[in-house]
């Protein structure tokens, strides 16, 4: 079948409709469901722009079919700000973390994934964390600062 | 300096939050109802012939609303120029591959489509038979007239020649040298590669007066230039609209054929197409950069005080450049100097065409004048058993020295080099790490040390760049938009101008509305780059800011029945001097303004609005030091930056954290360039790094920590700023070179430029110890 | 950068994901995690009629201790496999999955699908090797058991027929003082090896008693280091000379080159990386 029929919950709203086997996750969110949010850098799974939460774990979205997330739990960047800039958003903000901002989904969803599991890490472990998003105005500085100053403050969410 | 209530402040940009909360709206986000999605059939082959192109196929495939190749739009096309722009011969005026192909990517017909999907889909259904012919690619081969014409209309492949020229006595002063050191700097081709590749939206509705198009782009005007020429309409029926844009960095300062292709669809087919490039275009086929070679050599004194240094410049500008790329000679011909005193010059330089993707600018584009000389001071220290920072001691520009006019007639009024100097060397202990790398390298250890000066040329206003305006208004509640004529690609454009009008009107930056890119709402700009903004958009606003406050002030002198010299502001209020109570507030200000002008005496006009378009110099000079450390593995070829300290001079900051951003950017687009990041073709003009598999970025856990420190001297305009945008970019190349260079230097390993990947590594090392690699 | 149009297939029992592969032959593909594959359908680099997604058949899943190895189900993702309690038993897998890529990608990318796709740079296939693991497979005539030595055959291929599926990796479990280590040279964190090596050391005292070596980005496929091992197999652990091992390694490879190492440079990077796995993973026996 081309189309497939697929139900996944996208920031805790429940979405059926049929979808083209052959679309990606990405394009699904911000085409289907004008999440658009979640960005698109390369499309073949490297520079993390795509970075979503499936069941929580960070996944890069270029590299799903949508119809993969079938049953899933799908959190965009949107779904992560519903209240407002949470302390790692601010966190970022205040070591300015981002510039012309076109990454910056794709690290805030990583680094809620990452404290949330290590919400204590080295200066290296944070940079090995991070090292699966790139960035190309930053120069990374104002990211990792961000980063130990969200796990330092104690709040991974 | 001290810092002013908001000029220095390191403040949080107003622009976070939303690309915080993914609300950022980019080209791709950009929703015009109706529209079609493009795809490009590209050529797979460097140089050839087309024998024949069918898209009958193609047109009849699902979703497909037409199929244009350059039958279709080429005849439509008027002019290819940007107004304004010092260029020499442009590559011919074809929007899509004609007859022939000159690079692999080469756009050959656009497809236009439901989605993108199927787009592709269709692309695949068209049959297109080129027969291969033997490209071009090696550039003396190009330059020496072996081989084809790249464009046979332009007639050469060197479209900018740049003849040798120097000082009279320049060859003697070789002569009379007690050193000379030479050697020829490499820049291998890298890609700007934004995070965001390029993207646009062409709206031509023949029913309306007005055409739109939405650009990912540095120039909204650069834009509409184009796209009167190419159309050959006024520029007053173009709107050009700049959504968030994902970084630029020069690949985005002018539109290519591929988006006027898009353009041309748009206006045949009557309803809107969009075009999203992907990243295996943005590698291969937008624009390139780098790629140059300089012969340099430098003449030397007993001392060790150059006397002379003389240059040939020879770049691979490749098939179809951009605007701005026919020839970096005439730039880097007048810094060749660098921060040194240097009395007697020669240069020469060369653009040559090949058959592979075109040059656009790319964050300094000019740095080969800087990254020759830091190569060659640090070999000539070697040759003369000096220490390298010894070396740039006893030649740099001192203020003692100041003014100093450069051989090429310019001159350095206010400028640091010997101070970033000191500051950088204190910074990284220089001689504490030269005690650590002589313990390691008896441990079998190999650490180096690299240092890069440069005096950065930014604020570039030369030509139509000679000017940004900016419109301020204040409105009938007290609240202030000022709109500017060139606009953010992430250099943070909002927040640094909220602050110069909060620092000159006496508001605060939250009550400032900053408009930018869109033609519809804007003083014309010449667009963000050549590190412009602070210099150029920041003086623009702190002047008519200015304007507008003594504006404001008569109005409230009249109201407040004083005179405007006994008032002042704070916190959006006007206020008697010395009484707390005899004020009013913005909001009443405007409303006189404009709600109650019959209020105003005779002769003060109504309205709160003013403007300014501001001129700078040519250039404004800043400067900086790079010193990088690192260690290499000599069994593995890896390199590691150990240490990074830059000691920038960028005058009066607007904001220190803006400014180490832009440094922090720079740094690591340089340790890229040289570390990792090689666009790399075959033997037949293929490109071998078509994505980020192997077109390596640095990631977090290849860089360092990267230290900087600032020193203000003054800056030659009213709010004493001058800019940092490329120079983190421009010095750092060097730096870390050197250091690999420094590190190796033991092992009689000759390093004379980039790249220095493990391969280039371990190769120049097995070639030093004698071995065969 | 759009994959082109596919029927999918979402079977939910490994009988039916054979059917469908015995049907469709080469224009059908198995989908796994998809980390390797859809970049491809993506670049178009590669295309199929047909993917039979596995992710819905329980049978495929699950870490389970069977017989003296662990039995690693082949849907189980990297990231699972690196945190698993059972799959702890076999120390390799844990660390050689810290080199793949980045954590977005373990969560996705499964272990099966790493060996199934055999990529000459990739740890897992190098980890099979060193070990013995024994992969089980499934067609439509029934299940069998392919040693690892027989399995990988060059570059992204298998011994697998077109209508088989991975079903599971057996890893066998070393007991007694063991140390183990995995090692790699890079471009970046994450990269493709350019060179790798995974070693495992069993310690009787001072002696060697079990040695495995096997190195990954120096040849089509992983390379098992047999001829030291048997050198390292009842030697003294202080009297061995693991520079001299190294460069007998590098000796009998002939490392393919690309942009990125020469061969001659990867036959280097072998000699150096040898002794440093051999020396953490002996130290690490050492204070078993």
């Amino acid at each position: 079948m081309r189309e497939v029929a697929l139900t996944v919950t996208v920031n805790g709203e429940q979405i059926s409709r049929p979808v083209e086997a052959r679309r990606t996750l990405a394009d699904f969110l911000r085409d289907d469901l004008s999440l658009t949010g979640t960005h698109l850098g390369c499309e073949h799974g490297v520079c993390g722009a795509c970075t979503v939460l499936l069941d929580g774990d960070a996944v890069r979205s270029c590299l799903m079919f949508a119809v993969q997330a079938d049953g899933a739990e799908v959190t965009t960047i949107e779904g992560l700000s519903e209240g407002g800039l949470t302390p790692i958003q601010a966190a970022f903000q205040a070591e300015h973390g981002l510039q012309c901002g076109y990454c910056t989904p794709g690290f805030v969803v990583s680094a809620h994934a990452f404290l949330a599991e290590h919400p204590d890490p080295s200066d290296e472990e944070i940079r090995e964390a991070l090292s699966g998003n790139l960035c190309r105005c930053t120069g990374y500085q104002g990211i990792i600062a961000a980063v130990k100053r969200a796990a330092s403050n104690g709040s991974s969410l | 300096m001290t810092a002013g209530r908001f000029m220095g402040q390191a403040i949080a940009r107003s622009e976070d939050p939303r690309l915080l909360a993914g609300r950022g709206r980019y080209i791709a986000d950009v929703v015009v109802p109706g529209a079609s999605d493009a795809a490009f059939l590209r050529s797979e082959v460097a140089r050839g012939r087309i024998v024949s192109l069918d898209v009958e196929a193609a047109r009849s495939a699902p979703g497909v609303r037409a199929v244009y190749t350059a039958a279709d739009l080429n005849p439509l096309v008027h002019e290819t120029a940007v107004a304004g722009l010092p260029e020499g011969p442009f590559p011919p005026k074809y929007c899509l591959a004609e007859n022939d192909v000159r690079f692999v990517g080469d756009p050959i017909a656009i497809v236009i489509a439901e989605n993108r999907y199927l787009a592709e889909d269709a692309v695949e259904l068209i049959d297109v038979d080129i027969e291969p012919q033997e490209p071009v690619l090696d550039v003396d081969a190009a330059r020496n007239g072996d081989g084809a014409l790249v464009h046979p209309e332009i007639g050469t492949n060197t479209p900018q020649v740049i003849p040798f020229f120097g000082d009279p006595d320049l060859e003697q002063a070789f002569a009379d040298a007690a050193h000379v050191v030479k050697d020829t700097i490499v820049m291998h081709r890298y890609v700007q590669a934004p995070m965001e590749c390029r993207g646009i939206i062409a709206d031509c509705d023949p029913y309306s007066d007005e055409l739109t198009v939405w650009s990912g782009t540095q120039s909204v005007y650069g834009v509409q230039s184009l796209i009167a020429g190419l159309l050959g309409i006024g520029t007053n029926q173009i709107r050009v609209v700049q959504p968030d844009v994902g970084g630029g960095f020069g690949q985005k300062m002018a539109i290519m054929r591929d988006e006027w292709a898009v353009v041309l669809a748009a206006k045949l087919l009557g309803r809107p197409v969009r075009w999203i490039e992907d990243r295996r275009e943005n590698l291969t086929a937008a624009a390139h950069a780098r790629d140059e070679r300089i012969d340099l050599s430098i003449a030397l004194d007993g001392d060790g005080g150059i006397t002379a240094i003389q240059g040939e410049f020879i770049e691979n500008i490749g098939a179809y450049q951009t605007m701005g790329s026919s020839g970096m000679g005439a730039f880097i011909a007048p810094f060749l100097t660098n921060a040194y005193k240097i009395p007697k010059v020669g240069f020469a330089s060369q653009a040559v065409y090949t058959n592979t993707c075109g040059k656009a600018p790319y964050r300094g584009p000019f740095l080969m004048y800087a990254v020759g000389i830091e190569q060659l001071m640090d070999a000539a220290a070697r040759q003369l058993g000096v220490d390298p920072l010894e070396l740039r001691r006893r030649n740099v520009i001192r203020a003692d020295d100041l003014p100093y006019t450069l051989p090429s007639m310019l001159c350095f009024e206010s400028i640091t080099p010997a101070e970033t100097l000191d500051q950088a060397a204190l910074m990284i202990d220089y001689d504490g790490f030269r005690a650590d790398q002589r313990a390691a390298l008896e441990q079998g250890r190999y650490l180096g040390v690299g240092i890069s000066l440069c005096v950065e040329p930014s604020g570039i206003a030369v030509g139509s760049m000679a000017t940004e305006a900016a419109e301020i208004r204040m409105d009938y509640t007290g609240k202030v938009t000022v709109a500017v004529g060139s606009s953010s690609t992430g250099m943070s454009v909002v927040t640094t101008m909220k602050q110069v009008v909060a620092e000159h009107l006496g508001c605060v930056p939250d009550d400032v509305n900053v408009i930018q890119g869109d033609t519809a709402a804007t003083p014309w700009g010449a667009g963000t780059g050549g590190s412009r903004s602070a210099v150029l958009i920041g003086n623009a606003v702190a002047a008519a800011s200015t304007e507008l406050r003594s504006k404001l002030l008569e109005i409230a002198a009249d109201a407040l029945e004083a005179a405007a010299e006994d008032l002042e502001i704070d916190n959006s209020r006007v206020f008697v001097r010395g009484t707390a109570t005899k004020g009013m507030s913005f909001a009443d200000v405007g409303q006189l303004a404009y709600h109650s002008p019959d209020m105003l005496s005779p002769g003060t006009a109504p309205g709160l609005e003013a403007s300014h378009r501001f001129k700078a110099p040519p250039f404004t000079f800043s400067n900086a030091c790079h010193i990088c450390t690192c260690e290499v593995d000599i069994e593995t070829g890896r390199v590691s930056i150990l240490r990074y300290v830059v000691s920038e001079d960028c005058g009066r900051m607007i904001n220190p954290k803006v400014v180490e951003g832009q440094v922090f950017g720079g740094v690591v687009q340089g340790i890229g360039g040289v570390l990792y990041e090689h666009m790399v073709y075959d033997d037949d003009g293929n490109p071998l790094t078509s994505t980020f598999v192997d077109y390596l970025l640095p990631t977090a856990a290849e860089v360092p920590t990267i230290e900087v420190g600032h020193i203000e001297s003054p800056a030659p305009n009213p709010l004493g700023v001058k800019g940092m945008g490329e120079g983190g970019a421009i010095a750092s190349p060097a730096a870390v070179i050197n250091a690999v260079a420094d590190a190796l230097a033991p092992l009689g390993v000759r390093i004379s430029g980039s790249p220095l990947g493990p391969r280039q590594i371990l190769d120049m090392i097995a070639a030093a110890s004698g071995q065969r690699a | 950068m759009k994959p082109a149009a596919f029927d999918y297939h979402c079977p939910d029992e490994l009988a039916g994901a054979i059917t469908i592969l015995q049907e469709y032959g080469d224009e059908a593909k198995v989908l796994a995690g998809g980390q390797s594959l859809i970049p491809l359908l993506s670049l178009r680099l590669s295309r199929f009629d047909h993917l039979v997604d596995l992710r819905a058949i329980e049978d495929l899943r699950g870490v389970s201790a069977v017989d003296g190895s662990i039995r690693i189900g082949a849907m189980t993702t990297q990231a699972h496999v690196a945190r698993n309690e059972n799959a702890a038993a076999v120390p390799l897998l844990a660390r050689a999955t810290s080199h793949i890529g980045h954590y977005q990608i373990r969560n996705r990318g499964t272990v099966g699908g790493s060996l199934a796709h055999a990529d000459p740079a990739a740890e897992y296939p190098a980890v099979a090797m060193a070990l013995d693991a024994s992969l089980e497979v499934a067609g439509p005539n029934g299940t069998r058991r392919i040693s690892a030595a027989n399995f990988f055959m060059s570059t992204w291929a298998t011994a697998m027929d077109p209508d088989e599926v991975l079903v599971a990796a057996h890893f066998p479990v070393w007991s007694g003082s063991t140390g183990w280590a995995v090692d790699e040279v890079a471009r970046r964190v994450g990269d493709f090896a350019m060179c790798g090596a995974v070693c495992g050391i069993q310690l009787d005292g001072q002696r060697v008693n079990r040695a495995a070596l096997a190195l990954f980005g120096v040849g089509s496929v992983p390379v098992r280091a047999r001829g030291v091992e048997a050198t390292l197999t009842g030697a003294t652990v202080d009297d061995l000379d693991l520079p001299a091992i190294g460069a007998d390694v590098a000796a009998t490879l002939d490392p393919p080159g690309d942009l990125h190492a020469s061969g001659e440079q990867r036959r280097k990077m072998a000699k150096t990386l040898v002794p440093r796995v051999l020396t953490a993973a002996i130290d690490e026996a050492k204070h078993a």
